[in-house]
């Protein structure tokens, strides 16, 4: 009897996977999906350079270039608590399989570095 | 006359490279010979050119399955160093995830051992269920495999309301599946037949021979790190180790089963008695002199040995895995069992191979 319960149960029952690549779930707010970084406030101080454990990020202060090396960033947010001015955020939005090596950003020169906006 | 075959490193049954030669006789093992070394990525040696802050993400990578445990492990053996003591609530933290960590490892393991003797429904079942708590990881420390909660000093996230709420209702919801799961394991008819009186192990041999974790329990020894001095804070939560006095395969496997349910009972009780407060020291100066440090992985005791210098990266770091103290026990079971059920024993000190080689 109980075993014809549970065929019964799992005829009607929806499957437990979801249809991937037609179905995809949303990213939940704390997912640490890809670094964003925002040029405007840089001050090119090379904190986040200094902090990040695989060497993924450099920053190259004559030509005022931020780079970072997706293939070995491990998103471990060093660089995310670690920046003076709050130029690098964490996004939750899933990054792209077979991305490019390198995101290189240049940094707009400053002359007097902005405030960071308030949270 | 004996025939030598090779067990691995490629096997349809086992996730990782264990590699043993076997010697047979009439498909029954008479000797074994394993052989380490496959999956070796130095990455003790690798902390020479990382600071003892980063050091924390190196050890994380160490084992896919255990990863909370092996950083936390780092951090309280680096601290140790320091003599810093760390927040009480940055303590629960990390209890926390290191049980959440034993809850997802042992649902894995289960699910393997399921696949491991051909029950291939239930392999489905316990990984379905291990999803609820790698979905609850994820809302907490934003990864589903390597967490990177501890960090030297104290945590590096705070549980919210609504993390604490995710975690009780797991635990309502995954206890009674697990309930599901332990009527099949301990009561069903095929999965006795070829699990009892396999591979037994006396009390005194599994002393002896040096294993750790659920082996060592599975044999009648009342050890459990979590009970030790080592790491005080599991003494206020009521903890009392799952021992079983058989010794056999079975025996193993109802010692995870018991701990998934002791698991989930110092969730709540880390739960209940959390403090308030802050989650961080601040941590001054580069660390000097010699610490050990050992925890209680889902697996068993892993040892952490760490020397500084002065300098911002440790001179050494040194690492004991719970596989590589239960290998001996393997070899010394293994012979008079029969080919076929070698896999089964294998799974039962649950390998993992890549911690064990680093």
């Amino acid at each position: 009897m109980g075993m014809l319960n549970l065929v019964l149960t799992n005829i009607s029952r929806k499957p437990a996977t979801r249809l991937y690549p037609f179905e995809i779930r949303a990213p939940y707010a704390e997912f640490k999906g890809k670094i964003v970084f925002n040029p405007e406030n840089c001050i090119l101080c090379g904190i986040c350079q200094k902090k990040c454990p695989p060497d993924a990020i450099k920053v190259t202060k004559d030509e005022k270039k931020w780079e970072l090396n997706v293939f070995r960033c491990i998103m471990c947010t060093e660089c995310v608590t670690s920046c003076p001015k709050d130029c690098i955020i964490i996004s939750n939005e899933r990054a792209k399989t077979g991305a490019k090596e390198y995101i290189k950003i240049l940094v707009p020169k400053v002359d007097t570095p902005k405030a960071a906006p308030p949270k | 006359m004996t025939t030598v075959i090779p067990f691995g490193p490629q096997h349809p049954v086992l996730p990782e490279p264990v590699s043993l030669k076997l010697e047979i006789d009439n498909d029954v093992v008479v000797g074994a010979l394993p052989s380490l070394g496959y999956v070796h990525r130095g990455l003790e040696k690798f902390i020479d050119t990382k600071d003892y802050n980063q050091t924390t993400y190196i050890c994380e990578r160490i084992c896919g399955i255990c990863s909370a445990l092996h950083g936390i492990t780092y951090t309280m053996a680096v601290e140790k160093l320091f003599d810093v003591e760390i927040p009480e609530r940055a303590q629960y933290i990390r209890v926390i995830i290191g049980e959440l960590n034993r809850v997802h490892s042992h649902l894995l393991w289960l699910g393997l051992f399921a696949d491991g003797f051909g029950f291939e429904s239930l392999f489905y079942e316990c990984w379905k269920y291990r999803e609820t708590v790698l979905d609850v990881l994820e809302r907490i420390t934003g990864n589903r495999v390597i967490h990177s909660i501890s960090k030297v000093g104290g945590a590096s996230k705070d549980l919210t309301k609504e993390h604490i709420d995710l975690i009780l209702k797991m635990c309502d919801t995954v206890e009674p599946q697990v309930k599901d799961l332990e009527k099949v394991f301990v009561n069903n008819y095929s999965v006795k037949q070829r699990l009892v009186g396999l591979a037994t192990m006396s009390k005194q041999l599994a002393y002896e021979a040096g294993t750790a974790g659920p082996t060592l329990r599975g044999s009648g020894n009342s050890i459990d790190l979590r009970e030790s001095a080592d790491w005080d804070i599991y003494k206020d939560l009521g903890f009392k180790p799952a021992v079983e006095k058989d010794g056999d395969c079975y025996a193993r496997t109802k010692v995870r089963i018991t701990e998934l349910y002791d698991s989930f009972k110092l969730l709540r009780n880390a739960i209940s008695k959390m403090p308030n407060g802050e989650i961080t020291t601040p941590i001054k100066g580069f660390p000097t002199g010699e610490a050990i440090m050992r925890t209680e992985q889902p697996r068993g005791e892993v040892v952490y040995y760490v020397k500084g210098k002065g300098t911002k990266n440790l001179e050494r770091l040194k690492i004991r895995t719970p596989t590589f103290a239960n290998i001996p026990s393997l070899l010394l079971t293994l012979p008079g069992i029969k080919l076929a059920d070698v896999p089964i024993v294998v799974l039962t000190i649950d390998p993992c191979i890549s911690c064990t080689e680093r």
